[in-house]
């Protein structure tokens, strides 16, 4: 299965919470291959603690591969090549978790026919091997959504189920960006159809991932005054009401992801170490990835609302 | 008077082989495995029946003109043509290869395109070719700007799997894997030998040849293929087996995972099914050291064992409620 | 091949063998437009073209020792790119006119038959058998003539890169096989129009010319069999007349070792880019082995390359109407 990882804007932790996804699927024992198409600003090597990966992406990354400089991209076993300490010891039962960095010095670039079709190769070929593949997009309508959304219209990736996840902060602008960035006029899904997707077939596909959620019940904020905490369920309840006018409401929604210092500010996966021994990480945000990793292949979560 | 252009002997041969699982819910059968490999519409796809059910494309050719894969860091320039071609095994297992042979030295100036397309596979050296550097290098893999071997099979396999015929909804996730190899000149008089066999990581596989000179490129890739096809099934069963976790996982999830090796892949063992005539007794090394068939056979007694345990609770059921 | 007890047909690939003359002699190579103008046009174009037929025979019979050459003759309409009267109406002027001028048409061809002849598609076949001429730095990239339609003879001047590329001036073309200085040619071998694909002209006539060197197998059977005319009328209809026609019944065969075409000098920009396709095409390696031994056993070697099988005289146009009528 494909999954695209999409954003409205920068900040939204969208490459730290999809490659903690796929962290997920992999400790689950699925074989996970993750694509770092945030051409610009690749974050992933980072994120998985590879610190190879970006002198592998240096000239052989996605972006090298994508436009036709070389014949393969970079491929880094996270497992083996990681310099965090915890991710070095494969869990036995794990799947592999596979890393393809973007380059470090590739921007955007338009959509080509050949581009496009060195795509549509890689995709078919990773979903020949891997049981699932997380591609995390650029933030915004870019260029790297546009040629996916080229590319699952083609007859030959027809046959591939691919789900789109978007990632959004949960605040006023936030809600509204990302409800325009899919059902605005220049929107995921208005593009999808000039490109021949079938409209409700991609509504369908589409859910979105409400990030650093502070939540009023939790823990981190019962020392909180009870005016400030009455103003927080207010403020979560406007935003409810927003996010379900701009018809990103309750039932699109795959999941949310609390507020989380380690996610906000190391950028980097979440271990169980992290939330068991050091306990530097909450145990809602674990189980949160967890559900939500869970999630993206759970169909009951994909049906029509 | 000279029916065909005068062609040097060729005193290296080598390729490369992509084997992976086709991506496709059901097995092809002999006719559309043949719609499947006709990359030209001119030429016929051959496919047998006996002893399995096999079809190979005719070659097509990609010119080149680039530096050979050297291990010394030799600069060669070569010209001429890689001949590619794609088998599928049981309509279930795809396989290209990229080849090329090369004698032993060429011309220093590039000459007309026409000489070289009537010397299909034939890429020529400027000057003298290194041939054991070069030998090595393919082996090894080749740098920036060196004739790519890999490219030119996985250019082949991607516009195989664009295919309107495949549904890529393979029953069973896998690897592919990657098999190089290189055959120099048998000394005179000597028959064709496999000097080595090298696993190494990442699927990758090389295999170094001697080989009379009679012996044609084709040929090699043939045995290659075969080779390629067996490594690639133990590959597959071992990861699986691997996967499933069997003692660890509860029984009928360890089941579940075999069961797509038990319908897709413990046919497809057959060892020289398509191999020349003069290259099959080469298995025979593999066989003794580290015994690749022994190997399957195991592998295939575990997975036969495992379900005949499984299958002894549903007798027992079936015995007492009668 | 050793000698298996067990055979298995479809596992063996064949070639079978086409008869051969020295060689294809094309009368014309005729637009609507030409007959547009009427029988005085052909007129014309016969009578200078009567001259480089005895030409041409004497260099065939030379290149031969002197004996009695095999040589077809030919002549091919357009009935592809535009299509004009019936063949009911036009092929009878067609052969009044040659045989005024003391020529006889051996074989008559219809340029649609070079796309699809017989339900078998000819220029597609061959269109997978384009092997590019690699420039230097070739490495295995898949060269992209199957998807632009395009084919040149060297590398083009690099696009220029958008956004972030460095910013370089107009490069030149290069020709791969240039001396000194190139003469670069990129030639478009087809275009696509609602889902139809168009061939272009220079595409056909290398069909066309691959034809006549009886290079053309269609999983091993010839093509493009001349069909017999058993004299009567044409038919009224383009589609009904069959691709290739034979004419005359003791003609020598129609495929040869060589082709000659005697053709206005308008066409030599067209004919040129026949060659630079010709140079790039992977021919069936059966029927060139065919070839080669048949031709070599008959003491008349061919050329290994195919472009070179392939000559040509160009010949001043007749008149325009228009010009006749000003003086």
């Amino acid at each position: 299965m494909l999954v695209f990882a999409a954003s409205d804007k920068g900040g939204t932790g969208r490459s730290v919470t999809s490659a903690n996804l796929a962290y997920h699927r992999a400790l689950a024992g699925d074989d996970v291959c993750y694509l770092d198409f945030d051409f610009g600003s690749p974050t992933a090597a980072a994120v998985f603690d590879v610190p190879d990966a970006r002198q592998a992406a240096e000239e052989r990354g996605l972006h090298a591969y994508l436009i036709g400089e070389v014949a393969e991209p970079a491929r880094i076993d996270v497992w083996s090549e990681t310099e965090h300490r915890v991710l070095r010891t494969r869990p036995p039962g794990s799947g592999r978790l596979v890393l393809m960095p973007g380059d470090v010095s590739g921007g955007e670039f338009a959509t080509t026919e050949d581009n496009l079709r060195r795509c549509v190769d890689l995709l078919l070929r990773l979903n020949s091997e891997f049981d699932l593949i997380i591609v995390d997009l650029s933030a915004g309508r870019s260029y790297a959504v546009d040629m996916v959304l080229e590319a699952t219209s083609q007859r030959e990736l027809s046959g591939v189920e691919a789900r789109w996840l978007v990632f959004h902060r949960w605040t006023r602008q936030h809600v509204s960006a990302a409800a325009s960035l899919v059902f605005g006029k220049r929107g995921i899904v208005a593009g999808g159809v000039a490109r021949g997707h079938d409209e409700e077939a991609l509504r369908g596909v589409i859910r979105f991932v409400r990030a650093a959620v502070p939540d009023p019940e939790s823990a981190l904020w019962s020392q909180v005054s009870p005016t400030q905490s009455a103003w927080m369920r207010e403020c979560d309840r406007d935003l409810k009401q927003l996010a379900s006018t701009q018809g990103i409401g309750y039932s699109l929604v795959l999941g949310s992801v609390p507020l989380e210092p380690v996610l906000q500010w190391r950028e980097q996966l979440i271990t169980d170490e992290d939330v068991l021994d050091s306990q530097i990480a909450g145990r809602e945000t674990w189980e949160a990835l967890s559900d939500l990793a869970g999630r993206l292949t759970d169909d009951k979560f994909w049906e029509q609302p | 008077m000279g029916a065909l252009p005068p062609v040097a002997p060729a005193v290296l041969a080598c390729g490369e082989v992509r084997t992976g699982l086709l991506p496709s819910f059901q097995a092809l059968d002999g006719r559309a495995a043949a719609q499947l490999l006709r990359l030209r519409a001119d030429e016929r796809v051959r496919v047998s029946e006996r002893p399995n059910l096999y079809a190979l494309s005719p070659d097509v050719l990609t010119g080149v003109d680039c530096r050979l894969p050297t291990s010394n860091g030799a600069k060669v320039r070569a010209v001429g043509t890689v001949a590619a071609r794609a088998a599928l095994t049981e309509g279930r297992v795809l396989q290209a290869t990229a080849y090329f042979s090369a004698p032993a030295d060429g011309p220093d100036l590039r000459r007309p395109w026409g000489h070289y397309l009537v010397r299909p596979g034939l890429v020529e050296p400027f000057g003298k070719l290194p041939e054991q550097a070069t030998a090595e290098g393919v082996l090894r893999g080749s740098g920036r700007g060196e004739l790519d071997l890999g490219m030119i099979a996985e250019g082949l396999l991607a516009q195989l799997l664009r295919h309107p015929l495949l549904d890529h909804k393979a029953p069973f996730k896998s690897r592919r894997t990657h098999l190089r190899w290189a055959a120099r000149r048998a000394p005179e008089g000597e028959g064709p030998s496999l000097e080595r066999f090298t696993l190494a990581e990442d699927g990758l596989r090389t295999v170094s040849l001697r080989l009379p000179e009679h012996v044609p490129a084709a040929a090699a890739a043939g045995l290659c293929e075969d080779l390629a096809l067996h490594d690639w099934l133990l590959t597959t069963v071992v990861h699986m087996l691997d996967t499933s976790r069997l003692g660890a996982a509860d029984g009928p999830a360890a089941v579940l995972a075999l069961r797509p090796a038990v319908d897709h892949l413990l046919h497809l063992w057959m060892p020289r099914a398509h191999v020349d005539q003069d290259l099959g007794h080469l298995w025979e090394v593999l066989e003794r050291e580290p015994g690749f068939t022994r190997q399957w056979r195991t592998l295939v007694q575990r997975i036969r064992d495992q379900l005949a345990v499984q299958a002894i609770p549903l007798l027992h059921e079936a015995l007492t409620t009668r | 091949m050793t000698d298996a007890v067990f055979r298995e047909t479809t596992a063996e690939p064949r070639t079978q063998a086409v008869p051969l003359s020295h060689l294809s002699l094309e009368l014309g190579h005729l637009y609507m437009e030409d007959f547009e103008a009427g029988p005085e046009r052909l007129r014309e174009h016969f009578a200078e073209v009567r001259i480089w037929v005895d030409a041409a025979r004497a260099s065939a019979a030379r290149r031969i020792g002197g004996k009695r050459p095999r040589i077809s003759t030919c002549f091919l309409i357009d009935d592809y790119f535009t299509r004009f009267s019936t063949p009911a109406e036009l092929i009878p002027i067609v052969l009044d006119e040659a045989e005024r001028a003391g020529l006889v048409i051996d074989y008559l061809a219809r340029e649609s038959g070079c796309a699809v002849a017989d339900k078998i598609e000819l220029a597609e076949a061959v269109m997978h058998r384009l092997v590019e001429s690699p420039p230097p730095g070739s490495y295995g990239s898949r060269p992209p003539v199957s998807r632009t339609g395009w084919l040149p003879n060297g590398q083009r001047t690099p696009a220029l890169r958008p956004a972030l590329g460095e910013v370089k001036g107009w490069q030149p073309p290069q020709e791969t096989a240039a001396r000194n200085h190139s003469v670069f040619m990129d030639v478009e071998l087809w275009s696509d129009k609602d889902e139809q694909r168009l061939w272009s002209c220079p595409f056909l006539a290398a069909v066309w010319q691959l034809a006549r060197l009886g290079l053309l197998r269609h999983l091993g059977e010839p093509v493009l069999a001349p069909r017999p005319w058993t004299g009567g009328d044409f038919p009224h209809d383009w589609d009904q007349l069959p691709p290739l026609l034979r004419l005359n019944a003791t003609a020598a065969p129609f495929n040869a070792y060589r082709t000659c075409t005697l053709m206005a000098n308008r066409f030599l920009a067209v004919e040129d880019a026949v060659r630079l396709i010709l140079d790039q095409v992977d021919v069936d390696a059966g029927a060139l082995r065919q070839v080669a031994e048949r031709s070599a056993r008959e003491g008349v070697a061919v050329p290994a390359a195919v472009a070179q099988r392939a000559t040509y005289v160009f010949y001043e146009e007749p008149a325009r109407d228009s010009s006749r009528e000003a003086s």
